[in-house]
């Protein structure tokens, strides 16, 4: 008996293969380090974005930091951006407390706050804490305190919680976004929420561009377990670690802070900006696409926005924006320095 | 006669002792998983005193168990990596016994950790240009791999010194303490970590310029500049914490500065448990300030 002979229909076939073979492993190569599966999870999620329903933003104009009125006014946005129900739900209110400078405006106004805890309570959340790990103190407390919103929980009875040190257990690190880190340690408050209020600020900021709802979520991540101010989502990566963390994390829902908004020199040194707006949503990405265009930043220019909407993080594609309107509250902030 | 601190370190101690875990460790808060940071700075605070010997003794045997395979620690027991709190592992062995083999181990690991090096010129050009730091210079990460933070760079150099390895890793640390000297703000003291970013001086904080203080103080007293000293002052009270005032009085005391306003406002926060803020933290480094201040290992 001869030795079996290649015909030109195996060789062909062969050729196929080693070719799809060789395509395969230079598209995996060319996706390290998130890997061809995690790559084409994210690019088919964005896609099925675009077909879609579109979220929902509220957005509220010509606001002060009156308290009776910035309640009524959040009630109003809440039910027009079709938040979640909260009743009976564990809420975790995280406003961005990053620092305390006199005179700048920094932080989540203490009334937003406040108003944000008379809607929960006014819908029936059963359990609601207030609770920021500052990136760059070592202790929130005096934060809490100059800021004016010990006084704010104080009247409500509302605890904070210094998530930094805030008993931080592993949870899975979701989505891809943490290659080569399979959990994150998290705070037991965050891990345990059943939902979280991102209250965010209106802001520029020299690294991410803008900081908004997701970019505000960098505070949830425990100092005690990874320093101040938080080096491991600057050697992830800003984008990666803003998307990872928002990804990782119990359902977020978001309302920012832009009646003082922030603009150049963000997050810590910008100079102020009496914007007069508030925005509500549930979902973060929309929220912050609308925040970032009312700052007059597309979200091409922001690289985690960018990221978010191609890989479906959220939608970022169809968005309807009720209230006000975004064209006429339009503004454009003067950019951080690069 | 007693100590003016003595009956606010004594209330402090027994609070100490009232919120230890059952597993010998502390945590962040009373019934808090048992964590090495507090459990490290309650054995420094409590030290060899003999009333408190059975939760000194229990608390030495936690620091043990939480010791990882590598001679690091973590943030608990449980924590699969070793950071920074290797540091608060060794200060807190080393407190008893300087040379026991664990505190030899986390000595070994703190000095083999992989820290981040520039030196690329077209790097090192950028990164002086940005941050305004000469990013050759080594202190310590918060985490394996990453860049250097001044609060973990005067913890590690505190441990050693606690340790009385000073002498055998004389290079490294004389690096690390070029790292502090370089870190320095504009107008003195220390923040996080650079002292500028994208055109815009950073100002200090209290807390990482109580620690820088602390490991110059010890290691090279002559880097020590009367500003960083009129920083912390500043900075101390401004933030008004009970532990930026229980640092800053540790930091001044150790310089030998009298500061009677921080010590008489921070016995003012202690809490009728004896506590401040409730933080076991907390209450082992204000016990400290009020009570003699940072415990120096013997010299020679």
């Amino acid at each position: 008996m001869g030795a079996p002979r290649l015909t030109r229909r195996a060789f062909l076939r062969l050729l196929l293969l080693a070719g799809i073979g060789g395509g395969l492993a230079f598209a995996e190569r060319r996706t390290q380090p998130a890997g061809l599966r995690q790559f084409l999870t994210w690019l088919l999620r964005g896609w099925r974005r675009r077909v879609e329903p579109p979220a929902t933003v509220a957005l509220g104009a010509s606001l002060s930091y009156d308290e009776a009125l910035l309640r009524d006014a959040l009630m109003a946005l809440w039910d027009q951006a079709g938040m979640p129900d909260v009743a009976g739900k564990r809420v975790l209110v995280k406003p961005n407390l990053i620092e305390w400078i006199e005179g700048r405006p920094l932080v989540t106004a203490p009334e937003v706050v406040g108003a944000i805890l008379d809607v929960l309570r006014a819908r029936g959340a059963a359990e609601i804490v207030v609770g920021e790990g500052p990136g760059f103190r070592r202790d929130a407390g005096p934060v809490v305190e100059h800021s004016g919103l010990a006084a704010v929980l104080a009247r409500r009875g509302i605890p904070f919680i210094d998530l930094n040190y805030d008993d931080p257990r592993p949870v899975p690190a979701r989505d891809g976004w943490f290659p080569g880190q399979p959990r994150l340690w998290l705070p037991r408050h965050v891990v345990e929420a059943d939902l979280i209020v991102s209250a965010a600020k209106l802001k520029t900021h020299h690294w991410a561009g803008v900081t908004l709802s997701l970019k505000n979520l960098f505070g949830v991540v425990p100092g005690i377990r990874y320093g101040w101010p938080k080096n491991m989502l600057h050697v992830n990566g800003l984008t990666p670690s803003i998307l990872g963390l928002r990804q990782s994390m119990p359902p977020v829902v978001s309302v920012i802070d832009g009646i003082v908004g922030m603009e150049g020199d963000g997050p810590l040194f910008g100079t102020p900006v009496p914007h007069g707006v508030l925005l509500v949503g549930a979902d973060p990405l929309a929220v912050d696409v609308i925040g970032a265009r009312l700052m007059g930043f597309e979200p091409e220019e922001i690289e985690h926005l960018h990221w978010g909407i191609w890989a479906g993080v959220g939608q970022g594609v169809h968005i309807e924006v009720r209230g006000a309107s975004l064209e006429a509250l339009g503004r454009r902030y003067q950019r951080p320095p690069k | 006669m007693g100590m003016p601190g003595e009956p606010s370190a004594r209330n402090a101690r027994a609070f100490l002792t009232r919120s230890q875990n059952p597993d010998g460790g502390w945590g962040y808060r009373p019934g808090s998983p048992s964590a090495t940071e507090p459990t490290g700075a309650a054995l420094v605070a409590l030290g060899p005193d003999p009333e408190a010997a059975p939760a000194v003794e229990r608390a030495r045997r936690w620091l043990e168990a939480a010791q990882r395979p590598d001679g690091g620690w973590g943030l608990s027991r449980e924590d699969p990596e070793s950071h920074w709190m290797t540091a608060w592992g060794i200060l807190g062995l080393a407190r008893l016994n300087p040379h026991a083999p664990e505190v030899a181990r986390g000595v070994r690991w703190l000095i083999e950790l992989p820290v981040i090096r520039i030196e690329a010129a077209e790097l090192t050009a950028e990164v002086s240009r940005t941050l305004r730091i000469d990013p050759r210079l080594r202190g310590w990460p918060w985490r394996p791999g990453e860049a250097s933070w001044v609060e973990p760079t005067a913890l590690a150099l505190l441990a050693l010194d606690a340790a009385s390895v000073v002498e055998t890793h004389r290079d490294r640390i004389a690096e690390a303490v070029g790292y502090l000297v370089d870190r320095r703000c504009v107008g003195g003291g220390w923040n996080f970590g650079n002292p500028f970013m994208l055109g815009a001086n950073l100002p200090p904080r209290p807390h990482p310029t109580a620690w820088a203080l602390l490991a110059l103080r010890i290691l090279s007293p002559q880097a020590i500049r009367p500003e960083d000293v009129t920083a912390l002052r500043a900075e101390m009270y401004r933030d008004g914490g009970a532990m930026a005032l229980a640092l800053g009085q540790l930091a001044l005391t150790a310089i030998g500065i009298e500061e009677p306003e921080a010590r008489e406002r921070l016995q003012r926060q202690q809490a009728p448990d004896g506590s401040w803020e409730s933080s076991p933290y907390v209450t082992a480094l204000s016990a400290l300030a009020l009570n003699g201040g940072w415990p120096w290992a013997p010299r020679g």
